[in-house]
């Protein structure tokens, strides 16, 4: 398939269809839920033993926390509201910015800057969003990433600094960097453990959140809207609102994730803000299952993972890419949508496997 | 009907017209798809428009629901203005169109589909609707289970509405309409594709509903139209042709000329 067909099917929503196909049910089954526990479980014990013998892979799972959360903000408006965001890097880099500026000038109390953070991303959000609800589909994707390398051009150019005649905001092309890690009422969270828990907390609430906000009567709409647009409106909801109000939602956690990974990493950079960010992201996705909000945690796992291990050959990206590729023939609906197929029925998972190398031949032969 | 006739022109005289268009004109650039329609339309009646393709029914549609604003002229709905109203308000206030083809929320299941459109008046932006959880939008759901019911798809109610049969989705189609609570509903072709048996439980279900809710119906379907309208709207070219009773429109001469006479209908 060519790389601008499944843009139009990403845009579409044939994409989206495939993802919906055996949903219709509330987001994360009860057994689901039973599984984030176990998980969540595993990693709080798995923690302290990772920070006595690799620091390492404590974080590496910081990081993929961090992206889990990002992935699931974006899940959230594509996979639930089916709005291709293509500019979610965005609010994350805002985010990130805004607690690099707080933690410099003001406090590292994290109480202080988080919130802040969600709010900046949820500002950012609603001003991205207000001119991008009213297109569809590509044009929406497209409204999103202008947008997006609008704020990317100037946080590199250092804009803020330029208008108010100071020296410097945003740190131009440098960025900021020497970012203290959170305190909170004097207790350090500088230590790679501490930050962990705070990651930890953090993204396991926010996907509570969301989780519930989408199970709500708000979220229902949602995922109407992504079902058909159209006839929402005519059964009595505003559905610019709904998706504009959704958009900025889904921003604010996309600001908590900036805001989680700056301190971590020190550094605010402008590539915070690429669209190489937003790219990425929809990789996860794609990997992990759309719209199933545990899926993308699962695809930044791999793609994460992946990064790391791969790091040392140059080409990791090959590999990433081939991944990528046979997920989406062999498992359009993501690695979660493969695991559930394969808990339920497994004989029908290999049936499947067979049936979409067959069409893939057969689309190779047209 | 009769009965429905005899109910309806005791009550129409005396009482406030339910919707009214005064000079309602659209335009499509150079093409005039609805042309000074003036209509009246009485609370408690069955109204049908007929016309050939073209003649301009559905423009009607989309500008009593809000889909298009009017190029000039008056909708009043209750004695109220609504040209120019968003959709969303429209369907709030009591109009509300079922479509030909069944346009609702495939993968989502036949509750699910009644549940939202029954679901907007009880919701809006308030802290507990994002908070709460849906099925705690207990009066949603009892509206959805009775609707359910009244269109007999309470058997398949947990089944995605892409499963449906041909026949099942278009009661689906109606009773997403339903849901809504509509004072003034709009039916485009309810019994389009469908065979003589559907096409009877069909009409059953619009007479049903037309106990209390006004109704207008655009049909091709003359002998239904004959026999259920209380007034017939005429349309050709975006114009309105005539209107009145069944009778008086079998012996408009224009109507014969235009449109009945052809016999092709």
């Amino acid at each position: 398939m060519k790389a601008s067909e499944y843009l139009e099917e990403l845009a579409d929503g044939t994409v989206l269809d495939r993802a919906a196909a055996g949903s219709g049910s509330e987001v994360l089954s009860s057994s689901q839920r039973v599984g984030v526990v176990i998980i969540a479980a595993v990693l709080v014990v798995f923690a302290p033993i990772a920070d006595a013998t690799s620091p390492f892979w404590l974080n590496i799972l910081t990081r993929i926390l961090i992206f889990g959360l990002l992935a699931v903000s974006l899940d959230f408006i594509f996979g639930y509201a089916g709005l291709l965001s293509f500019g979610h890097a965005a609010m994350y880099g805002t985010g990130g910015y805004a607690a690099a500026w707080l933690i410099s000038e003001v406090t590292t109390n994290a109480l202080v800057v988080l919130p802040l953070s969600i709010v900046v991303g949820c500002g950012v959000a609603a001003f991205i969003g207000w001119f991008s609800v009213r297109a569809r589909g590509i044009y929406f994707a497209m409204l999103t990433l202008a947008f997006a390398q609008v704020f990317y051009v100037v946080i590199l150019t250092d804009l803020p600094a330029q208008v108010l005649g100071v020296e410097t905001i945003t740190g131009a092309d440098d960025g900021l960097f020497g970012i203290a890690r959170y305190g909170v009422f004097g207790i350090e969270l500088g230590g790679g453990l501490p930050y962990f828990y705070l990651t930890f907390g953090l993204v396991l609430a926010s996907f509570a959140v969301l989780v519930r906000v989408a199970n709500s009567p708000f979220g229902r709409v949602l995922q109407a809207i992504r079902e058909n647009e159209d006839r929402v409106e005519f059964i009595g909801y505003n559905v610019q609102r709904y998706k504009l109000i959704a958009f900025t939602i889904s921003g604010g956690f996309a600001g908590l994730a900036g805001g989680l990974y700056v301190p971590f990493q020190s550094v605010a950079s402008p590539g915070l803000l690429n669209w190489t960010v937003s790219g990425e992201l929809i990789v996860m996705l794609l990997l992990g299952g759309l719209g199933t909000f545990w899926g993308p945690i699962l695809g930044a796992g791999v793609v994460i993972f992946l990064e790391e291990q791969l790091a040392g050959f140059a080409t990791w990206e090959i590999i990433l890419g081939t991944v990528f590729v046979v997920v989406v023939i062999f498992a359009p609906r993501g690695i979660a949508g493969s695991l559930e197929t394969l808990a339920s029925d497994p004989r029908a998972a290999v049936e499947r496997t067979k049936e979409a190398l067959s069409s893939y031949r057969e689309s190779i032969k047209r | 009907m009769s009965a429905h006739t005899n109910h309806s022109t005791t009550e129409q005289t005396s009482r406030q017209p339910i919707l009214e268009t005064e000079g309602l004109t659209k335009k499509f650039g150079t093409l005039t798809a609805v042309n000074n329609v003036s209509l009246t339309v009485s609370p408690d009646t069955i109204s049908s428009i007929i016309g050939p393709n073209g003649a301009g029914k559905t423009t009607l549609f989309n500008l009593f629901t809000g889909a298009f604003g009017p190029t000039r002229g008056e909708i009043r709905f209750k004695g109220k203005d609504i040209a120019g109203t968003s959709p969303h308000s429209i369907v709030r206030q009591g109009i509300v169109r079922s479509y030909q083809i069944t346009n609702f929320f495939d993968e989502l299941t036949a509750l699910e589909n009644i549940r939202l459109a029954a679901q907007a008046p009880y919701t809006g932006f308030r802290a507990r609707d994002f908070t709460k959880h849906y099925t705690a939008v207990d009066q949603a759901m009892e509206d959805a289970h009775r609707i359910l019911e009244r269109i007999e798809l309470d058997h398949v109610a947990e089944q995605t509405a892409s499963s449906l049969s041909y026949g099942q989705r278009r009661h689906l189609e109606i009773g997403i309409s339903l849901a809504s609570d509509p004072d003034l509903l709009l039916m485009d072709e309810p019994t389009a594709g469908m065979s003589p048996e559907e096409t009877n439980e069909a009409v059953e279900l619009v007479e049903e509903i037309a106990a209390d809710t006004t109704l207008i119906i655009i049909e091709h379907d003359m002998e239904i139209v004959m026999d259920i309208s209380d007034q017939i709207n005429v349309m050709n070219d975006g114009e309105l042709l005539a209107s009145g009773t069944a009778d008086e429109i079998r012996n408009d001469e224009r109507v014969q000329k235009a449109y009945l006479g052809t016999g092709d209908e």
